[in-house]
């Protein structure tokens, strides 16, 4: 989850999460780079001395600065078309999980060999135990195996919301009629929360997500619990 | 063309009867126009107007101007200044003065925070509702605890920089 004074992503809980941090750096200090180039050039601008400002002619300035951001372009894209293709690679899940999203909790099935099915409600402030999350913690959490590849089949059975997990780079929208897929892999144990991402009525703050990433063998029995 | 080159052009075949309108010592002031509505129109992009800053000129000053025309190095150095007061209003040291605009501007400007600072205190004594529990220094301690122990941001967030065999924050 995230942590005070925090200024960037969470760590990344999965590979494509990685590539996402990477790219993101590598974009940003293209950002950088450009407006401290902007800011300086208007601090030149409204401190110069000279005063001829009316047009003149600029042919070699003007075709560098229309090549020099189409190659900046180009190079922002490549490495952002790369990751998008990275998600849709063919990665054969062992789990299906579906999550339908409601008015103002989200439920889950685990229906891949019984029916395993529980809605997972935020626990309000006032039940909080000493530490918690306010906000953040639900009744039952999403448990998973950690290193497999998951399926999430997301859908709403009323209103748009959205299925999202920072840490592992998850966000995708709840829509009414519609299954929308993403998969899901974690490289490491522990809990990862999100927060509904779609606004979808008074409660939208209030409908968290958490996963709670174990070895298989803990979700095995976990699952058998719950039957 | 700049724009004030084109607007003196515009005025000069408007008919609106302009007259001499900067004539220092003349006295006659007919159909002139008041400022900022004149022909000279000089700026720091624009520093040399079509049009001279004086358009009336007595017997003295048109003396001068027919000297103008001969030699220059004819003309003594009153002579030169006189001449570039009749083209010009102000010297480009004049033109580029500093002012106190800015103590003004300033003054306004932490006036107005300083006032909104204090609709913000009386906001926060008398609007805001009370603060949740969870942001108790106890509760916020157990958390730092439980975030610990689950390990969250164990990469280069908050886990990573706690050193776990001497349970302190490392160095």
């Amino acid at each position: 989850m995230a942590y005070p004074m925090q200024l960037g992503f969470q760590d990344a809980a999965s590979p494509i999460m990685e590539e996402l941090l990477h790219f993101h750096d590598h974009t940003l200090m293209i950002v950088f780079l450009i407006s401290s180039l902007v800011l300086y050039i208007i601090s030149l601008m409204l401190t110069t001395k000279l005063t001829h400002t009316s047009t003149m002619d600029a042919q070699e300035v003007e075709t560098v600065w229309t090549i020099l951001p189409a190659i900046i372009l180009i190079m922002i894209a490549l490495p952002s078309l790369r990751i998008l293709y990275m998600m849709d690679e063919i990665n054969n899940p062992s789990l299906t999980v579906k999550t339908m999203g409601h008015q103002w909790y989200w439920s889950y099935e685990y229906t891949d060999y019984e029916d395993l099915s529980f809605d997972s409600y935020m626990i309000p402030t006032s039940e909080l135990k000493p530490g918690e999350l306010r906000l953040l913690e639900v009744d039952n959490r999403v448990v998973l195996p950690m290193e497999m590849t998951i399926r999430m089949l997301i859908s709403s059975e009323d209103v748009l919301h959205s299925w999202a997990v920072p840490s592992l780079g998850l966000k995708t929208d709840a829509i009414p009629g519609r299954l929308n897929q993403t998969t899901l892999m974690s490289t490491r144990p522990g809990l990862f929360y999100g927060q509904c991402s779609e606004i979808c009525g008074s409660n939208h703050s209030f409908m968290p997500i958490v996963l709670e990433l174990v070895p298989l063998k803990y979700f095995e029995k976990w699952s058998a619990s719950m039957l | 063309m700049s724009f004030r080159a084109a607007w003196s052009l515009t005025l000069r075949k408007g008919g609106l009867g302009i007259r001499g309108i900067h004539t220092p010592g003349s006295t006659a002031h007919g159909k002139e126009k008041m400022p900022p509505y004149t022909n000279y129109h000089a700026q720091r992009s624009y520093p040399m107007p079509d049009e001279p800053f004086c358009m009336e000129l007595n017997a003295e000053q048109r003396a001068l101007k027919e000297k103008e025309k001969g030699s220059w190095t004819q003309l003594s150095h009153a002579e030169k200044v006189a001449l570039y007061r009749l083209q010009f209003h102000e010297t480009f040291a004049e033109m580029n003065r500093r002012s106190n605009e800015w103590k003004t501007v300033m003054g306004c400007v932490f006036f107005f925070c300083g006032f909104t600072g204090l609709l913000i205190w009386w906001q926060r004594v008398y609007v805001f509702p009370k603060k949740p529990i969870t942001l108790t220094d106890e509760w916020k301690a157990q958390q730092l605890q439980r975030t610990l122990d689950m390990k969250g941001n164990p990469v280069q967030g908050l886990a990573s920089r706690w050193d776990y065999e001497r349970k302190e924050w490392k160095k």
